[in-house]
């Protein structure tokens, strides 16, 4: 893994061309061969999903070199073969970094009363390559949490082997090592990390779509149903059938009392931009059939407070740049680039939302957001 | 067949053109440029259009919509490349067209027709993959330092042309679908402004929707283009992005020396960036160049100036127009489904020719030292405005994906994933 290239971006950075005329320019072809995630290369919609989460590391780690968003582990999940990795619009990048931000602020929420005596948990289905998990063991003061990713097993085992190969990864999620099976005849599909702050994490190679149903059959290593926990799924449950997506949302719902949920998805599927949007994503094999029911804020809410959360608040990712982005913070990110899509901000950032909900005790932090 | 209708027939199958014949027609074009000044002079009828973004099958769709070139008079307001996959056909063929038929062809430089903002939105990376240098992006380049800041419309009529079906004289605004099916008129009022009549027919201006924020229901034709039928119009400033404040008159855009890379700040960077919003005066532009105007500035704008009307593009408008203050300022968009993701329909604007002529006599116009002879600014609760021009709008939504034969190059937009 080489860190990115920083003196060849696919995107110029429209401010520091400022005064620069003519000369020569290290411009080379955005999302040429080998620069975009590779969709096709496995078989059916799963491997499709597993791209999406390539996406999503891509655009990560343009908003990181961009110095939209702070993550040094950015850089380990991006491959780039060819050059240096591919750059996103300003406008991907401004919503990657208000994405982040948002989910950030309410994880934080939960976790502002964590301590040794008071653990909680957090719970991230289909985490894929996200680095939250390196950010949070990063800081201090992680003895009582435990932190469990879950996501197919093939990306779960790629992620062990980034975090053995990489010193820093490792040095956070220190003494990775794979669970031992239940059953000895079995492989085991979970590995661990005591990580140096403190806390424990896991990360669980499952089909999310086993969780349905087999609540008293499947058992997860480490997960306890007795502290506050926290479920996440950052553009994850949109992929499940809205069954399915029910089913694992209740796996957790049965058996821990104290309990929330943070949803970031797609909304809006039938106003013309939505429309555009659902059809893109097809032409690229990528399904959201949970879409097609939760369209607008009001049924994602209807969604979590049927699933049992008593308290249930929403905002969509421009809700979240106009009221939880300080004007300070405002005028840095808009000074990192320049962003001439005004309007086609406001059309994308109005189609995706965070809904949060909780019930049971231990989320003081939350309630207040 | 001369070399120059074979680089057109060539660029409207959506091909490159060779190097060289790229340097030869930006040589030409140029020659040509240089001779217009900062405000071009464009005489009804003509057909506005809006940022067509390097889409150049949709720009096929607009040409077929519209009626072709050189049958009819066409003025695009800049942002002919960036963001879609054919900026470079795009701008050729313009180009061409433009060297081709000098008179029926105005061209009006947009914010993205600058080196700095084509080498993040696209067009240099096009440029680099189409034929492996620079050299084609940098001829392209040196023609949009030439190209005008802006043009004056003379001569439109306050009634339109008969197209598909009679039509009546006092229509002001008519919206006609692709096939060139009127979908809506809206007749010219015969009260004065701010009537409740006159707030409640509007053809578009967002017809209520909350989250709009650049125009409020009822913007569109209400009000202040009323007027006894039969008075020749006010001229139609066209500018890609609208007013700046050291700007007061038209005669002032003509000072700017304009043969340069687009500055960010000032007035020919303003002229290309601003918006139109509802506010009082002047605001500062979430775009970080040009600045926000409100309904206040255009209005004395105007009236210092003889003008009955403002048609800028720059900004997306779902509904492809959008009438705003009392029909003062328009934004025209020409790109549908901008970005291959966003889902709107684009339009043009037809202004037909007032065949009485006064119009073009009307008022003196397109001299550098007309001035507006003292009048001074518009007071408040003045009412008198001049007669707005009366107004076709066809809109159109993307060409099919099957018309695009060619390289059928699957556009990918990025979303959050």
């Amino acid at each position: 893994m080489n860190p990115p290239d920083k003196s060849a971006p696919a995107i110029p950075n429209l401010l520091s061309l400022r005064g620069s005329r003519g000369g020569a320019r290290g411009g080379r072809s955005r999302g040429g061969p080998g620069a975009g995630p590779s969709r096709r290369t496995g078989q059916g919609h799963d491997a499709v999903i597993q791209g999406t989460d390539t996406d999503a590391a891509v655009s990560r780690l343009s908003a990181v070199d961009l110095g939209y968003l702070h993550d040094p582990c950015a850089q380990f999940f991006v491959q780039s073969p060819s050059g240096p990795p591919a750059r996103r619009l300003p406008i991907i990048n401004r919503g990657t970094y208000t994405r982040t931000s948002g989910l950030d602020r309410l994880i934080d929420a939960f976790l502002s009363t964590l301590d040794a005596e008071s653990p909680k948990q957090i719970v991230a289905l289909g985490a894929g390559t996200d680095t939250r998990p390196f950010r949070i063991f990063s800081q201090q003061n992680c003895h009582g949490l435990i932190y469990h990713e879950i996501d197919f097993e093939v990306v779960c085992s790629k992620k062990l082997r980034i975090v053995k190969g990489a010193p820093l990864l490792s040095r956070v999620l220190s003494d990775a090592s794979v669970v031992p099976p239940a059953d000895p005849e079995e492989a085991s599909n979970s590995w661990t990390s005591e990580p140096s702050n403190g806390g424990q994490f896991y990360c669980h190679g499952l089909d999310l779509r086993k969780l349905p149903g087999n609540e008293e059959s499947l058992t997860l290593p480490g997960l306890r149903t007795d502290i506050p926990t926290l479920l996440l799924s950052e553009c994850c449950l949109c992929y499940l059938s809205p069954q399915e997506a029910n089913g694992v949302i209740s796996f957790f719902t049965t058996q821990i009392p104290s309990l929330a949920t943070v949803i970031y998805e797609p909304i809006r599927p039938n106003d013309p931009f939505g429309q555009v949007m659902v059809s893109n994503l097809a032409a690229r094999h990528i399904r959201m059939p949970t879409l097609d029911v939760y369209r607008e804020a009001k049924d994602q809410v209807d969604r979590l407070s049927k699933a049992g959360f008593e308290v249930v608040r929403h905002m969509t990712v421009e809700d979240i740049w106009n009221s939880w982005v300080t004007q300070e913070e405002k005028e840095r990110v808009d000074s990192l680039e320049g962003l001439d899509e005004v309007e086609e901000w406001q059309l994308l950032a109005a189609h995706y939302i965070i809904v949060w909900g909780y019930r049971g005790d231990g989320f003081s932090g939350l309630a207040e957001e | 067949m001369s070399d120059l209708d074979r680089a057109i027939a060539q660029l409207r199958s959506c091909r490159p053109i060779p190097e060289a014949q790229v340097r030869e027609i930006c040589h030409k074009a140029r020659e040509l440029l240089i001779e217009e000044g900062n405000v071009v002079t464009v005489a009804a009828p003509v057909t506005i259009c809006g940022d067509i973004h390097g889409q150049f099958h949709d720009l096929m769709e607009l040409f077929r919509v519209g009626g072709d070139v050189p049958d009819t008079n066409y003025l695009f307001m800049g942002d002919f490349v960036d963001r879609g996959f054919y900026s470079l056909e795009t701008f050729l063929l313009l180009l061409c067209l433009k060297v081709r038929y000098p008179d029926r062809m105005t061209l009006i430089r947009g914010n993205h027709e600058s080196r700095q903002i084509t080498t993040v939105y696209g067009f240099y990376d096009e440029c680099i993959r189409k034929y492996g240098s620079a050299n084609v992006w940098r001829y392209c380049c040196d023609v949009f330092d030439y190209l005008a800041l802006g043009a004056i419309v003379l001569g439109a009529s306050n009634t339109l042309s008969t197209s598909t079906e009679p039509i009546d004289e006092d229509t002001e605004i008519e919206v006609c679908d692709q096939s060139g099916t009127v979908m809506s008129r809206f007749p010219r009022p015969m009260q004065r402004p701010n009537s409740a009549e006159g707030q409640a027919r509007s053809p578009n201006g967002g017809g209520g929707g909350s989250g709009d924020r650049t125009g409020p229901p009822g913007s569109g034709a209400s009000g202040s283009s009323g007027g006894s039928i039969g008075n020749p119009t006010g001229a139609v400033l066209c500018v890609h992005g609208g007013l700046s404040p050291l700007i007061d008159t038209v005669d002032k855009i003509r000072l700017i020396d304009r043969k340069q890379e687009v500055p960010h700040e000032g007035a020919m960077c303003d002229l290309l960036w601003s918006d139109p919003d509802e506010i009082d005066g002047w605001g500062l532009s979430p775009r970080g160049a040009g600045f926000l105007f409100g309904a206040d500035i255009v209005k004395i704008f105007n009236h210092r100036n003889d003008l009955s009307l403002i048609a800028r593009a720059h900004q997306l408008v779902m509904e492809g127009f959008k009438e705003m203050f009392d029909a003062s300022i328009v934004t025209v968009w020409s790109a549908p489904n901008y970005c291959y993701r966003c889902g709107n329909v684009a339009a043009v604007l037809e202004l037909s020719e007032d065949e009485s002529g006064t119009g073009l006599f009307a008022r003196s116009n397109g001299d550098v030292g007309r001035s507006d002879g003292g009048r001074g600014v518009m007071m408040e609760g003045e009412t008198f405005v001049r007669n707005g021009p009366a107004r076709r709008y066809r809109v159109f939504q993307a060409a099919p994906q099957d018309s695009r034969g060619m390289p059928a190059k699957k556009p990918v937009a990025d979303y959050f994933l």
